[in-house]
């Protein structure tokens, strides 16, 4: 057993030291009749070289994203992922260390914590973000809580345009809490603001998707005015890459700043781990759920960092809590810190305009192709909506066999979507690889073609 | 930007005070079409005025920086780290390598299942091994973490009760819990209920009985618990909660301790969650991910969260491995994804290179290692709860309190020896708590090492106890101010 140091030997002194004859005198507290009746049925023990033969086989059973031109995205994009992000990762003080109960042994966490939140900060505009959360999903769910402490309120207002995962898992979380949640309609691809005036009253938030799943940009003004006057915060689930172009938003009046942070130096690894981000106003600091670092002094007037504000949270306050997350992603947000970091100001500025400026190439390619349209006219960041002449999931099939990952069949999480496909584009999708789609699905949609 | 106004007083300027405007510290792709005009794609109403103030830096800046901040870290590479109830075990390298593997990192969540039957299959058993190890018979690896499977657990209680009729109002949890646990209960809309722990520190049972009715819902309850100590009338809890329509729920937190000894399942629980984290050595990265699947008895499986992987060996829908979405009892998803997937890859890793007998080994190893220090340690501290422990057991710094000494003054003074410190004041229970999990993957000399620092602590505490009340001095900054913290809160950096 490679990972247990003590020999027999040890065994057999440690347990005269104890004052016990045998290891099994150690469980004479567990009830014989509740033991184990057989050694348990899994597979193993396997050697080293066992192993990643048979890793090896299970990783070679996948295709990737390496192996064929992915226009693969709805929340989980394929960046590159920079070399030093992942180096630093893989610094033992960081992943093999624990959360940091003991801030002086944890300075290193803690700091690298504090710049992500400020990071966070930056990007959002707002004043305050928590040390990070499970996934954009669930710091979604986690705001429409917060903002129901905050209002008193039991109504969710959702933008149906929003990420599928975010409206399932906030339905999850909510229903148990006897919250109501009313699904707002789109119009053109972005959130009906008639039918968000018919449904806001008594809202404790509206959550909208900026840019939202469809890519396009919502009418986040227009929404923020709304919830102004009908006393309801805006939770705004923003793609941080775009904040790199667009309004951050506290410019729009965002109560509460969520998002998936997966895009900020993290592969797309069957989308897990992931990497919620949370942000808010000063005022709204206290019912922040989550971990928050914070600034502080030692015995010797030197900065330090600890994590503050514990009052709030689960191990104190118990079922008072502001929520039951203990762990963060900590690791996950460090690699954001450190992507960020690299890329600096004017680097994450020209990602984003490079993941624009690929984008509109592939719509105006792609849309000018007979029979296929763009199914929405609004502005859209990095990802679009196409109209295809046949089902968007038999257009898949039949490009995958050529190695062509075209998009996400928008009719798995909108019934009357059928014939959409959502593309999406990163900086590593290059002129070529778009090229080439436009030539495939050209082939395929082509009049009387597999039709 | 400059230099901080006091840079003595810096241990590591941020990463802000070392920004240089024009430093660059990555290069991107040529651009291959033709530039955005971003007014005229986006609309000039929705740009943003002013860029984000990111920090500039060079690559070698940027990699000082945080290798800087990396030797501040305490680790588990390093020495022991005896925090009680996290499991701090060595993290299997091989199993970092496999989990970065081109074919699992590169797996889009959105690729057809036929595109990814190596990550699907490996879900799949991943799950059959827990079910196989826990006694349980379907599990969800969906939950990211330990507190998130217990929210899944809390909801699948609840779907269960109020599909036959009443939800049901309350949870009772022992007052040695951890404290998601009353969190998670409360978010799934229960009223937690506390029993108290008899003086052996197990669940009074007899308190248990009286408190019972058809308003409770579950019991949730780690095993053996936070004391260290195995619940021996179980099965009589298990009896009494399933006498009234109640379901039990496993906190797995401290199943490192039962792999191959006990199997919760036949003990009668109806349900719990695993933490990857924990038990399966999957790192702790400073605070996740982690994993927290939740595995349940066939009653309740349909009420899982859904998809589930699913194996067909007759590819009756043509693949050997997919998910299965059409879950209508479902408690719904409560991640974006499939779960945390990479730790997944790390934990299966780990238990394929255990085997059977090995995984009864580290139970074996980490009870035994926790007996011996126990052993070692009674003499210097109070022991509240005396008897055999399991994995984990608490003393007490009452008696150096007496001396000026508190638990959290112990634990800073280890700090400067070079180990890191137990958890301290929890279980809320014990007053000045230390509690110890050394792990199986300490060396007796390494146990030897942490008995002779905490003799010397314990002696320092006597003698001269301003050096513990003063500690720590041997770490990058010495005793911060907490309530400054709070108080002057300072949770963003800002140009001064």
């Amino acid at each position: 057993m490679p990972y247990v140091p003590n020999t027999d030997r040890d065994r057999k002194e440690m347990l005269r030291e104890i004052g016990v004859g045998s290891v099994e005198e150690l469980f004479a507290d567990v009830p014989q009749d509740l033991r184990a009746k057989a050694e348990l049925d899994v597979p193993g023990p396997l050697s080293e070289a066992e192993l990643v033969r048979h890793m090896r086989r299970l990783a070679s059973m996948n295709r990737t994203t390496d192996d064929v031109v992915s226009f693969l995205g709805g929340g989980v994009y394929d960046h590159t992922v920079p070399a030093v992000v992942r180096y630093v990762m893989s610094m033992p003080q960081f992943y093999t260390a624990y959360t940091p109960y003991q801030a002086e042994a944890s300075q290193g966490t803690l700091q690298s914590i504090y710049e992500f939140q400020s990071l966070i900060c930056r990007l959002t505009g707002l004043d305050v973000a928590n040390a990070s959360m499970y996934d954009g999903a669930s710091a979604a769910a986690e705001a429409c809580l917060m903002a129901s402490a905050v209002t008193k309120r039991r109504k969710i207002v959702l933008a149906r345009t929003a990420n599928h995962a975010l409206r399932t898992v906030a339905s999850t979380y909510l229903e148990a809490s006897d919250m109501e949640i009313v699904e707002v309609p789109s119009l053109g691809g972005v959130t009906d603001a008639g039918a968000l005036d018919a449904n806001i009253e008594g809202a404790a938030a509206v959550v909208v998707q900026h840019p939202n799943f469809f890519g396009l940009l919502e009418p986040v003004e227009a929404i923020s005015a709304k919830c102004e006057s009908a006393g309801a915060m805006l939770v705004a689930s923003v793609d941080p890459l775009s904040l790199a172009v667009l309004k951050p938003p506290s410019d729009y009046g965002a109560a509460i700043a969520v998002g998936e942070g997966q895009s900020l130096g993290s592969p797309v690894a069957y989308g897990g781990p992931l990497l919620g981000f949370m942000a808010t106003t000063r005022k709204h600091i206290r019912r922040l759920p989550g971990r928050i670092v914070g600034a502080t002094t030692d015995t010797e007037g030197r900065r330090g960092f600890v994590m503050t504000l514990q009052t709030r949270e689960q191990h104190i306050r118990r079922d008072k809590a502001t929520s039951n997350i203990c762990t963060n992603e900590g690791l996950v947000a460090l690699g954001a810190a450190v992507h960020l970091s690299l890329l600096g100001k004017k680097g994450f500025r020209e990602l984003a305009e490079q993941v624009t400026a690929k984008a509109h190439y592939a719509a105006r390619a792609l849309a000018a192709i007979p029979g296929v349209r763009k199914k929405f006219d609004g502005a859209f960041f990095r990802e679009f909506v196409l109209e295809l002449p046949k089902p968007a999931h038999k257009v898949k099939q039949e490009l995958g066999g050529a190695g062509i990952w075209p998009g996400i069949s928008c009719g798995c999480y909108y019934q009357d979507m059928n014939d959409c496909l959502l593309v999406s584009l990163t900086e590593r999708s290059t002129r070529d690889d778009i090229d080439s789609l436009t030539s495939a699905l050209e082939a395929v949609v082509r009049p009387g073609v597999n039709s | 930007m400059s230099e901080p106004r006091d840079r003595a007083k810096v241990v590591e300027p941020t990463v802000f005070e070392l920004s240089h405007p024009g430093r660059p510290g990555y290069r991107l792709p040529q651009l291959d079409v033709p530039a955005a005009d971003l007014a005229e794609l986006l609309g000039e109403k929705n740009l943003r005025a002013e860029l984000p103030e990111l920090p500039e830096l060079s690559e070698p800046e940027v990699v000082r920086h945080f290798t800087r901040l990396a030797e501040m870290n305490f680790h588990v590479d390093r020495a022991m780290y005896p925090l009680g109830s996290c499991t701090m075990k060595y993290n299997p390298k091989i199993n970092e390598e496999m989990a970065a593997l081109p074919g699992f990192v590169g797996v889009h969540p959105e690729a057809d299942a036929a595109e990814c039957q190596g990550a699907i299959s490996l879900i799949y058993n991943l799950g059959r091994m827990l079910a196989e190890i826990s006694g349980m018979d379907e599990v969800s690896l969906q939950p990211p973490a330990g507190a998130s499977g217990e929210l899944a657990g809390m909801l699948i209680v609840r779907a269960h009760h109020a599909h036959n009729g009443n939800p049901r109002s309350k949870v009772i949890v022992p007052d040695t819990a951890h404290g998601t646990n009353p969190a998670s209960l409360t978010l799934a809309g229960y009223r937690a209920v506390e029993v108290a722990s008899g003086p052996d520190g197990r669940t009074d049972v007899d308190a248990l009985s009286a408190m019972v009715d058809d308003e409770t819902a579950a019991f949730m309850i780690t095993n053996p618990n936070t004391l260290g100590v195995f619940e021996d009338r179980i099965a009589e809890i298990v009896d009494i909660i399933h006498g009234v329509g109640g379901l039990v729920y496993l906190d797995g937190a401290n199943l490192n301790a039962s792999l191959g000894i006990v199997r919760p399942g036949d003990v009668g629980f109806d349900m719990m969650h695993f933490n990857l984290h924990k038990t399966f050595s999957t790192p702790h990265g400073g605070g996740g991910p982690g994993s927290g699947p939740i595995g349940v008895k066939d009653f309740l499986a349909d009420y899982l969260p859904y998809p589930v992987a699913r194996r067909d060996e007759r590819k009756a829908r043509g693949l050997e491995f997919d998910f299965d979405y059409d879950r209508p009892k479902s408690i719904g998803k409560v991640h974006a994804a499939y779960g945390n997937f990479l730790v997944a890859v790390k934990a299966y890793a780990y238990i394929l290179t255990l085997g059977p007998e090995g995984l009864r080994r580290v139970a074996e190893n980490a009870v035994l290692n926790a007996n011996y220090l126990q052993k070692k340690l009674e003499p210097l501290f109070e022991l509240p709860f005396d008897g055999l422990c399991q994995h984990e057991f608490v003393l007490s710094a009452s008696r150096q309190k007496e001396q000026g000494v508190t638990a959290l003054d112990v634990a800073k003074r280890l700090l400067d020896y070079g180990l890191h410190a137990p958890t301290v004041y929890f279980p809320l229970i014990v007053k000045e708590a230390l509690m110890i999990e050394p792990t199986e993957t300490e060396s007796r000399a390494s146990l030897d090492r942490f008995v002779e620092v905490m003799t010397t602590v314990a002696e320092e505490s006597a003698s001269t106890p301003e050096l513990v009340t003063g500690a720590p001095t041997e770490t990058p900054v010495s005793r911060l101010d907490e309530r400054r913290a709070a108080k002057d809160l300072d949770v963003t950096w800002e140009k001064s």
